[in-house]
């Protein structure tokens, strides 16, 4: 049953990338803007323009490019999966992604975790103690996170720990730019440094990830203790915590029982969230120099590098259906009403 | 709060972080680390990009050393050249034929050592057009080596064959290579010094080739580069970081920094605190306000120089009412000149009195000059039919005020400055940030763009007659940018003249009423020329100005 529901959703999720591909494939060819004038730039004689028109295959008809876009030529394409070549740096958009995804994922990732590990019992203790200490740090936080944008955050933390204290690194990326890097072997640099026994390179990400993973768990934790505070509240005023009450089940007891009951709803928030982060990690990786999916992306509109932005809006939404997909099956096997 | 300074400190120093560990080491800020090392390659007009292929390759000659400025910052003599991968050269009039004594002993990063194949291979590889962009032909052109004409790029079998070296470029033996000319041109030794012709190291670079890419395009493009510079490649992580190290066997010295790490910092206000904080020694493209900031910090130094940066306005000839002379001079003389220099560059900047910059050989101090006069203005503007900006509002498209907005924070404050001035004198114009691949389309390829605000083009080739060149001659002529459309048969006429011309005296001459014409034809309305800086820690010092602006770094040694 759920290998049919999976199949079904597999063969959902090849039409959408299909439809986004051509959607992204046509809309990004309305930009205002000549992708090879910008390449060629100074000196844009006519000989020189036609000669990186042609490099770029852009003299070719519409469907002549779709054609190599979807892999149906000589050239590398959506088929064989390298996601064509990179205008901007002539490497194949798959290997760039490669390298730069996995510095979001571990941003995002990290964040996360951290975020529901101080949002689920904050909100928890908020919700069973409303007007104590932890209900108006909440509410506060949850006001106040909430009232800037992440990149202000990150640029006042910059400020206040790195350079007024000076107890967090300068925003520099991921790791100390003069200490040598591992070798890739996932491309997640926590996880290659502890398998290579590289402590120095760990201690180095960790430290570096410091401030930008505090700015988005500041941001986005306030929201999630609201959510949970609203969805304990709600468990623990429904009937059959009621009758728990009734029958004289200790607090501690019934807590779990309504943290139960309020969770089952957070494994779609995960999903919700996880999507926010990555776009919320856009300015972060701008504020803290982290060569993340962001910059990727932002550096391949403003240089009008067609592969590279179809690439990108691709392997976002392949992400984003994956996590869906996951959170998808979790939910049907913790919830016996969901139908496969 | 001391418990959490220690902590973060000892985290710091498990971490491996600290700016004072790495004596031997630089460590530079920029916003933006090489795309590419093929100075033929798609990317090769983005400057970020210079500081790769500026250290690992050499030219065969280059600029001499000429005074030291008030800064401390070393300038070059553009009418001298020393030696380089040439120790000497010759030339023979009669042949228009350059000879080249090679310098012997010289080895690159990879083990090759230099000889006459490598120079045939540089100019082979210019002259086959196989990159996206082809600006080794492009200078090889500009400088008359014979056979590199526009017929290269033929999509035929007769454009094969212009694209094969031939006799132009000589092998004598081991160390002698001769050039030659198809016409006596001036620029030639400026043009060898430009980077796009600077020499490849030929074992190294085909041993990457493939049979799909026999000069090496993609290794450039993606991997490595092979030259017989100061520098050689260590680590290269595009959106990331570039690492160098320093050439043990460079022929002229060792380099005195071992390693040079070049990081991204994409925020420029980052890359400020970071140069403060000592973790970083050089921090590169700030904003003339953070320069001005800078300057007064304790343990850092910004030196600067009056070098070949500017900021202009094009109106374009082929838009209405800027075919006008007098709607261009009513324009030109409401411009507040001093208050631009005053509050946009902090005084770091002067009145352009000309079109090609004022550093170079060649310039020359026009009779003609537009000072700000807002009644002179509005006398001509009614002289030219539209008294008190009246009528103009019948070309809304050729008031809008178009500049780049990634360079918002540079351009912003000018741009107001601008449109609060022509207000006063009665030119109502819209203020018109667009982003910089769009602007670079409009201003460089489809030059429509009726009223721009520019100050990105600097002419890298030292000498008047090169920027009159790029910038101003006709299309049709040989001109590359001409984003006003200007045409003047004065103009193309002499400046041709100019190049073939012997002649010092004569020369300069010829550039001079050049440019009494185009400035009396308000080619564009030139504005300022302000300077260009570098934020360093105080314990660097050795900077030299180079004409593209980019850092050569076995320039660099510490402050004593």
């Amino acid at each position: 049953m759920i290998s049919r529901f999976i199949l079904r959703r597999v063969i959902i999720a090849f039409f959408q990338l299909l439809g986004v591909s051509l959607v992204v494939f046509f809309l990004i060819r309305l930009l205002p803007a000549d992708p090879v004038a910008n390449l060629v730039g100074l000196n844009a004689s006519d000989d020189a323009y036609a000669q990186a028109e042609r490099s770029l295959g852009l003299d070719k008809s519409i469907f002549e490019q779709l054609s190599v876009f979807l892999g149906f030529s000589e050239d590398p394409g959506l088929v064989d999966a390298s996601l064509g070549i990179s205008w901007m740096t002539n490497e194949p958009v798959f290997l760039e992604i490669g390298r730069f995804l996995p510095v979001t994922l571990e941003l995002v990732t990290l964040s996360l975790l951290l975020s529901f590990l101080i949002a689920i019992p904050l909100g928890m203790a908020s919700a069973t103690k409303p007007g104590s200490i932890a209900d108006k740090v909440a509410l506060i936080w949850g006001m106040f996170a909430g009232a800037q944008p992440d990149y202000w955050w990150g640029l006042l933390f910059v400020f206040v720990f790195f350079y007024v204290l000076g107890v967090a690194p300068p925003p520099m990326g991921s790791i100390d730019p003069m200490m040598s890097r591992p070798s890739v072997i996932t491309g997640f640099l926590t996880i290659d440094s502890l398998l290579l026994g590289r402590f120095d390179v760990f201690i180095s990400v960790l430290f570096h990830l410091m401030l930008p993973v505090v700015t988005l768990v500041f941001v986005i934790s306030g929201a999630i203790t609201k959510m949970v505070r609203q969805n304990m509240v709600r468990a623990l005023s429904s009937d059959y915590i009621l009758y728990a009450q009734a029958c004289g089940l200790s607090k501690k007891e019934i807590g779990r029982y309504a943290l139960r009951a309020a969770l089952t709803p957070a494994v779609t928030l995960v999903g919700i969230f996880y999507m926010i982060l990555l776009s919320a990690a856009v300015t972060v990786e701008l504020v803290f120099s982290l060569s993340g999916i962001g910059q990727y992306a932002i550096r391949s509109i403003l240089t009008f590098d067609y592969p590279a932005i179809q690439g990108v809006v691709l392997t976002v939404a392949l992400l984003s259906l994956f996590i869906y997909l996951i959170l998808d099956i979790i939910h049907a096997y913790l919830d016996p009403r969901v139908q496969y | 709060m001391k418990w959490l300074q220690r902590f973060a400190l000892s985290l710091i120093a498990a971490a491996g972080f600290s700016g004072a560990a790495y004596a031997e080491d630089l460590l530079i800020l920029t916003e933006e680390v090489p795309v590419s090392l093929n100075y033929d390659g798609a990317t090769a007009s983005i400057d970020t990009n210079w500081v790769g292929w500026d250290n690992i390759l050499d030219p065969l000659v280059y600029h001499a050393n000429g005074a030291i400025n008030e800064d401390g910052v070393q300038l070059l003599n553009f009418n001298k050249f020393e030696g380089r991968l040439a120790e000497s050269w010759s030339f023979d009039e009669a042949t228009l034929t350059w000879t080249f004594n090679l310098r012997k002993g010289v080895k690159g990063c990879d083990g090759a050592t230099f000889n006459a194949d490598d120079v045939l291979y540089t100019f082979a590889r210019a002259k086959s057009v196989s990159g996206a962009a082809p600006i080794g032909w492009f200078l090889a052109n500009t400088g008359s080596v014979d056979g590199f004409t526009p017929a290269v790029f033929a999509p035929t079998d007769d454009g094969a064959a212009a694209r094969k070296l031939g006799d132009e470029v000589k092998k004598i033996d081991d160390y002698t290579v001769q050039i030659r000319q198809s016409a006596p041109n001036q620029l030639f030794l400026k043009v060898l010094s430009i980077f796009a012709l600077y020499i490849f190291d030929k074992e190294t670079m085909e041993a990457h080739a493939t049979a799909d890419d026999p000069w090496s395009h993609n290794w450039t493009n993606n991997d490595g580069l092979a030259g017989f510079g100061p520098y050689c490649l260590n680590e290269w992580r595009k959106n990331d970081r570039f690492s160098l190290t320093a050439n043990p066997d460079y022929y002229r010295g060792a380099a005195v920094y071992d390693r040079v790490v070049v990081k991204k910092v994409p925020q420029s206000a980052n890359r400020v605190a970071i140069l403060l904080s000592g973790a970083a020694q050089i921090a590169e493209h700030l904003t003339p306000k953070e320069y001005n900031t800078l300057s007064k910090a304790k343990n850092v130094s910004v030196v600067g120089v009056q070098g070949n940066e500017n900021m202009f306005m094009i109106l374009n000839f082929k838009s209405p009412p800027f075919d006008n002379p007098l709607v261009r001079q009513a324009i030109a003389h409401a411009v507040p000149y001093e208050r631009i220099i005053d509050t946009s560059y902090f005084g770091e900047a002067h009145k352009w009195q000309g079109v090609v910059p004022s550093t170079y050989p060649g310039f020359h101090v026009a009779s003609t000059q537009y000072n700000y006069d807002p009644e002179k203005s509005k006398a001509l503007l009614a002289e030219a039919g539209y008294p008190g900006g009246a009528g103009l509002e019948a070309f809304p498209d050729s008031f809008k005020l178009t500049y780049m907005l990634e360079r918002e924070s540079e351009m912003g404050p000018t741009a107001t400055i601008l449109h609060t001035a022509f207000r006063e004198v009665g030119i109502n114009v819209e203020l018109n940030p667009i982003p910089q691949a769009q602007y670079g389309d409009r201003e460089l390829v489809k030059k429509d763009l009726p009223m721009g605000l520019t100050a990105h083009i600097k002419p890298i080739g030292v000498d008047a007659a090169y920027g009159t060149l790029l910038s101003y001659v006709s299309s049709n002529k040989g001109g590359i940018l001409n984003s006003a459309n200007y045409s003047s048969d004065m103009v193309d006429g002499t400046l041709y003249g100019s190049l073939a011309e012997g002649d010092n005296d004569k020369r300069n001459e010829m550039l001079a009423a050049i440019q009494e014409q185009l400035m009396k034809d308000l080619v564009v309305i030139p504005i300022l020329e302000f300077r260009t800086h570098w934020a360093t820690a105080a314990s660097v010092t050795g900077v030299v100005w180079h004409p593209d602006n980019a850092l050569r770094l076995h320039d660099l040694k510490p402050a004593k």
